[in-house]
């Protein structure tokens, strides 16, 4: 029914991410052996010739530091960097489009159905976000998985705990993209917009003050990783700023003329 | 007692970014009825389908189908299981194959006709497995006219059926509506600008321009009632200012004047008589004919 279009309609690009996130994951396991042969010489460096006292500084040494062990290793390129890339692109791929949106050409024979807007949109959003969980978590399990191979382990609580951050965030670009469908015949306007609008908000939290509060620092679960707390506040906000802008489009489609 | 209506609305207006495609229509399809919904483009054919079936609102006046109130987004639900529709583009999911689209509506309806899918699927000879975006429009015609038909509904709301169509195909199309509804009882609502499909099957119309009613009723009832009148004078025709009721329009050319009358045509001929023509004949009118006059009045 319902969901099956709306499968049928996201298996495109819910398959191409995916596959690249496979293929990245794949990446960033054996790129851990080049990494390990660098860090004795990191390791060796005279600390003065590392200027750490602007942002950038600050960064390499955070990058280095976490990088010392397989877990932080795998925090810091899939999950603070990688992942979140992917899984902001892709989840707002998967929110654009829409079940309604005005390039749908077949959009009164799905009107003219006798199912409610409310459910139209419900059953979309729904299958686009179960999609967006397994985007989420599956190409974390195949970095799990694949971890034995170069002598490491991964645990797959780790890999649970950072799923539910990045679904958590990523269904917040998810909204943004199905609520600028509302407004734009195709897919690319939503999907450029609310990634622009991730960028942005990228480069804010480079400055520490907002950094500390920025939805990144959520999506990468920084907090899980440093002390094993999920970040349940940020967790909340996220999901509630996802759900509020789930509802406006909900709302936003129920009063539109076609 | 008035007899039961499939469709009715009243003073039913809608207003788009400034443009006002509707002002104050008054329709009323009576249940078991092919009613033909004639109107030129941009008339508001398609926007009184549209606020039928909640695709969108009215900004004032009612509609209403099965009695219930199409503005009601429940209402519009259950308005719509009783309803099959066939859009003016005949627009389906590009992504899926005939027989998917088949399967993804019939599990809409509980009293989807398997019977009829299987009878159509036949006589229309639908290629099964072929994505519905390499069919042609003909085709898509014929497979939308499918996914309404065995939607066992009560209503078929079909906007511009045989829109795009060459002439065999929209033949087809028109018998196959017209075979459904002689074994289904079911009402049919369809527009059209294609006036002879309109007379072809129809056995009510209703005449729209500028987003309001020009004339409605029975065909066979307009067709009784619209007369035209022509007289032949030796001279010049005079100029005649009729004075009996219904008189829609009177042309002189020469020597020739014919008067189009929608209240019959015996007390017109009666009147015109004192003026002393050569001959006087009353002429039937087609359904083209009422059409055009109707929409050169309001202009």
């Amino acid at each position: 029914m319902l969901w099956h279009k709306a499968w049928l309609e996201t298996r495109g690009r819910f398959l191409a991410g995916l596959a690249l996130s496979l293929i990245v994951g794949f990446g960033v396991i054996y790129d851990f052996r080049a990494t390990e042969r660098l860090l004795p010489i990191v390791r060796n460096m005279d600390p003065s010739a590392l200027d750490t006292s602007g942002p950038l500084g600050a960064a390499i040494k955070e990058g280095l530091a976490a990088q010392q062990s397989f877990r932080g290793f795998v925090w810091w390129q899939w999950y603070r960097q990688n992942l979140t890339y992917l899984v902001v692109i892709f989840g707002a791929l998967l929110g654009a489009g829409g079940l309604l949106a005005k390039s749908e050409s077949a959009t009164l024979f799905t009107l003219s159905l006798p199912v409610s807007r409310s459910r139209l949109i419900g059953t979309r959003a729904f299958v686009g976000l179960a999609e967006l969980l397994v985007l989420a978590i599956v190409p974390s399990l195949w970095v799990a998985l694949l971890s034995p191979s170069i002598g490491q382990s991964y645990s797959v609580v780790d890999v649970l705990a950072h799923g539910l951050c990045m679904f958590v965030v990523g269904s917040v670009f998810f909204s943004l993209a199905a609520l600028l469908s509302n407004e734009y015949a195709d897919v690319w306007r939503p999907v450029l917009i609310a990634c622009v609008i991730a960028a942005a908000i990228g480069m804010l939290e480079y400055v520490p003050e907002i950094g500390r509060f920025g939805i990144f620092h959520v999506m990468n679960g920084e907090r899980y990783y440093r002390s094993a707390a999920l970040p349940w506040i940020g967790l909340l906000l996220n999901g509630g700023i996802a759900v509020a802008l789930l509802r406006t489009a909900a709302v936003n489609l129920a009063r539109r003329d076609f | 007692m008035s007899e039961p209506l499939a469709i009715e609305t009243v003073d039913l207006r809608k207003r788009f970014e400034g443009i006002e495609a509707l002002r104050g229509l008054n329709l009323g399809v009576p249940r078991g009825s092919i009613f033909g919904f004639l109107g030129r483009n941009g008339a508001g054919k398609t926007t009184t389908i549209k606020l039928l079936l909640g695709m969108a609102r009215p900004t004032a006046g009612q509609a209403r189908v099965f009695g219930l109130s199409a503005d009601d987004a429940t209402a519009s639900v259950s308005i719509r299981a009783r309803t099959g529709f066939v859009d003016e583009n005949k627009a389906l999911y590009d992504y899926m194959t005939v027989d998917e689209i088949i399967r993804f509506t019939a599990r809409f309806y509980p009293g989807w006709r398997r019977d009829l899918e299987k009878r159509y699927l036949q006589s229309f000879g639908l290629p099964l497995h072929q994505k519905t975006t390499t069919l042609s429009l003909g085709v898509r015609s014929k497979l939308s006219l499918l996914l309404a038909l065995c939607r066992g509904a009560e209503l078929l709301v079909l906007d511009e059926p045989t829109s795009g169509l060459d002439p065999a195909a929209s033949e087809e199309v028109l018998q196959t509506i017209v075979t459904h509804v002689s074994t289904e009882n079911l009402t049919v609502f369809f527009s059209s600008h294609h006036l002879a499909h309109v007379d072809q099957i129809a056995d009510h119309i209703a005449i729209i321009d500028a987003g309001r009613t020009l004339v409605a009723g029975a065909l066979d009832d307009l067709r009784g009632q619209y007369r035209r009148v022509q007289l032949v004078f030796n001279a010049e025709a005079p100029d005649i200012a009729f004075r009996t009721p219904g008189v829609v329009r009177v042309r002189r050319q020469g020597r020739v004047l014919t008067a189009l009358s929608n209240n019959g045509g015996d007390a017109l001929i009666e009147e015109a008589m004192r003026f002393g023509p050569v001959s006087a004949e009353l002429l039937p009118v087609t359904l083209k004919e009422i059409f055009l006059e109707s929409v050169a009045v309001e202009d």
